[in-house]
């Protein structure tokens, strides 16, 4: 039974979904730890550099088993942390963390391949077999066998399901950029004080603010009204998600990424000036406001801000879409 | 090597003393144990990893990752923790660790068998509960569990709680089957599309199972007790009659399908004399020929049978 990501569980009903909820933490890396962890600079760059090195040796093979084992490392390193960081040490934590990840997932690899690829060295070190295994095993011990992990991806399909978008387009949409959204912030360490659902939950948020504003507060108040969120810690999380986007658009801007000028991006445009004005407000004025008064500020200014041609031209395709 | 982080997780060996060995299970011995720590009662199950380039096997690290997610139903048997080892010869030792429950169904059963009385009515049905309690939870997350059978079937007998063990452990360790002793290998409880040589299972043969334990509450007999798989397809042929086309559209392009001597169905009621007309019902149902016919667990708990049955704290 391969391991699947969205399906940790194969063949998950959804009236059984309740059960992740209840046994996510066991999945997560320790919100205790995440606080001690920030004390520490080592680990922080610690953690940097593997999942720097995890990204660069997995990523020849498939972009989610970058994040399964960056999600084993994380737990590991709240579990065990690393105190005295060996350039060979932090490789071996890193190549046990993939080796233990397309053991899971059954990738159809030949083993030849696996092999070759976890021996790859810059520093000119490889691992014995029986290294890794022992690696392994430590790793095993310190998440308690615990590898059929929980993550995002896992409540993605029930929020969407909540929302109304089962099996539509938007849905599909949404669904694609949240997914997105999930394996880039899955960086950030100030996402791990969050349980996966919550984080699932900002994620589709965010991407539904992005992409189809005007149906954000139908959607805000579906995943609300969830028995299984708590409202203000995915208010909480969203800010810290939100935050990542737009450092990320910063980064890509900054980077001098070209963009082709549709109406989407000048939408996108839009909505950045509008969260530095969003910012503003808060700060200067209004910084007791309710995230209820955030949005409606958001939605006159966009509004405001929209040529009315290209306002229409881009909501068609929505409205199509919703009555589909 | 020096290992990364503080003080290594402690081995099976000083984390445990053995107290007993209480039973060799299919894939590996079993003892019960007392936790150093904290002085708790556990049932430790000892396995051999069979290694081989791979270190641990993805089979075994897939299935007991399963265990590990499925521990917080309370009606199967929580796996507590997992202790990764080195017996002499220094080979990879596993230690799965598991609430420890006094007794079993095979033994509950017997100690009426051997006192002469029946099973009361109400404990039949509260037990029958409990096992489509915790097998509708494993099917519910698409795991089968393939060899139900009283002995696999766990026992509080203060509070007659009922929980499911050795679930997965089919898959995740596959160890030649030593012949420890006849009961291992039983065919009793094995469904006919197994023992015809159906390749793809469905749920439907641990429904078969259950119908099977079923009967045995109530009689304190086994329903069908074959000793090959010859026999065991004649007990049920006997009872249930030969199937054919009709009752069971393509049981003649199985594998292992014959010629059989043809025997007309018996009334359930003719091995089963004591249980009610609801009870017979139910028990039909789980045991159709037909898998995709058969009862599912979840539909079994809706059943008129256990309608006067106190649920609360099941």
């Amino acid at each position: 039974m391969e391991f699947d990501l969205e399906n940790p569980l194969e063949n998950l009903h959804s009236d059984d979904v309740s059960y992740l909820f209840l046994i996510e933490s066991d999945h997560t890396p320790s919100q205790n730890h995440s606080q001690t962890l920030k004390a520490r600079d080592l680990d922080i760059s610690v953690r940097r550099e593997l999942i720097s090195l995890i990204s660069q040796l997995s990523c020849a093979l498939d972009p989610v088993l970058s994040y399964l084992a960056i999600n084993y490392l994380d737990r590991f390193l709240t579990n065990q942390g690393i105190l005295q960081p060996k350039p060979w040490a932090l490789r071996l934590v890193a190549v046990s963390c993939i080796s233990l990840t397309v053991k899971m997932m059954g990738t159809e690899y030949p083993a030849t391949d696996i092999q070759a690829l976890l021996n790859q060295s810059d520093g000119g070190i490889i691992f014995e077999t029986q290294t890794i295994q022992r690696m392994e095993a430590l790793i095993l011990g310190a998440l308690q066998w615990r590898m059929r992990s929980i993550t995002p991806f896992s409540f993605v399909a029930f929020f969407i399901a909540l929302m109304g978008l089962k099996e539509s387009p938007m849905g599909q949409v949404l669904k694609n950029r949240a997914s997105e959204i999930i394996f880039k912030s899955q960086r950030e360490i100030r996402l791990w004080g969050f349980k996966p659902s919550i984080i699932a939950a900002s994620a589709l948020l965010c991407a539904s603010h992005e992409l189809f504003p005007f149906q954000y507060p139908f959607f805000l108040k579906a995943i609300s009204d969830s028995s299984y969120v708590n409202k203000e810690i995915v208010e909480q999380c969203y800010k810290v998600i939100q935050d990542i986007a737009i450092e990320e658009e910063y980064s890509s801007a900054l980077n001098g990424v070209s963009r082709s000028d549709t109406p989407i991006n000048v939408l996108d445009h839009h909505f950045l000036s509008s969260e530095s004005e969003k910012t503003n407000g808060i700060t200067v004025a209004n910084a007791t406001d309710s995230p209820l008064g955030d949005l409606k500020r958001r939605k006159i200014t966009g509004c405001g801000g929209n040529n009315p041609t290209i306002l229409n031209s881009w909501i068609q395709p929505c409205e199509r879409e919703c009555e589909k | 090597m020096e290992k990364p982080g503080g003080g290594g997780v402690l081995s099976a060996k000083e984390a445990f003393e053995k107290l007993e060995k209480v039973g060799e299970g299919t894939y590996g011995k079993v003892y019960r144990a007392r936790e150093k720590a904290t002085g708790k009662i556990v049932a430790l199950k000892k396995t051999r990893l069979h290694e081989d380039e791979e270190g641990v096997p993805p089979t075994t690290l897939r299935e007991v990752s399963i265990l590990r997610m499925l521990s917080r139903d309370p009606h199967v048997v929580r796996l507590m923790d997992v202790k990764q080892g080195q017996n002499k010869e220094g080979k990879t030792v596993l230690y799965l660790v598991f609430e420890y429950m006094d007794t079993d169904l095979k033994k509950f059963i017997r100690s009426f068998r051997q006192t002469g009385q029946t099973v009361p009515p109400q404990t039949i049905k509260s037990l029958m509960y409990q096992l489509c309690k915790g097998v509708a939870f494993c099917h519910g997350h698409g795991i089968l569990h393939r060899d139900l059978k009283p002995h696999n079937l766990l026992m509080d007998p203060k509070t007659m709680m009922l929980k499911i063990a050795d679930l997965g452990l089919a898959r995740a360790f596959t160890v030649p089957i030593k012949k420890y002793t006849h009961e291992i290998l039983t065919l009793w409880y094995r469904a006919p599309e197994v023992l015809l040589g159906a390749t793809h299972y469905s749920m439907a043969v641990d429904i078969w199972s259950v119908g099977c334990i079923f009967a045995e509450l109530v009689t304190k007999q086994a329903l069908f007790p074959g000793d090959s798989e010859l026999q065991q397809l004649l007990h049920i042929f006997r009872l249930l009659g030969t199937p054919n086309e009709d009752v069971w559209p393509g049981v003649s392009k199985l594998m292992n399908w014959h010629e059989y001597p043809q025997w007309n169905p018996q009334s359930l009621s003719t091995a089963v004399p004591s249980l009610d007309e609801l009870g017979l019902d139910l028990l039909s149902q789980m045991l159709k020929y037909e898998p995709s016919k058969r009862i599912s667990a979840k539909k079994a708990m809706e059943h008129a049978y256990f309608d006067d049955l106190d649920k609360r704290h099941l």
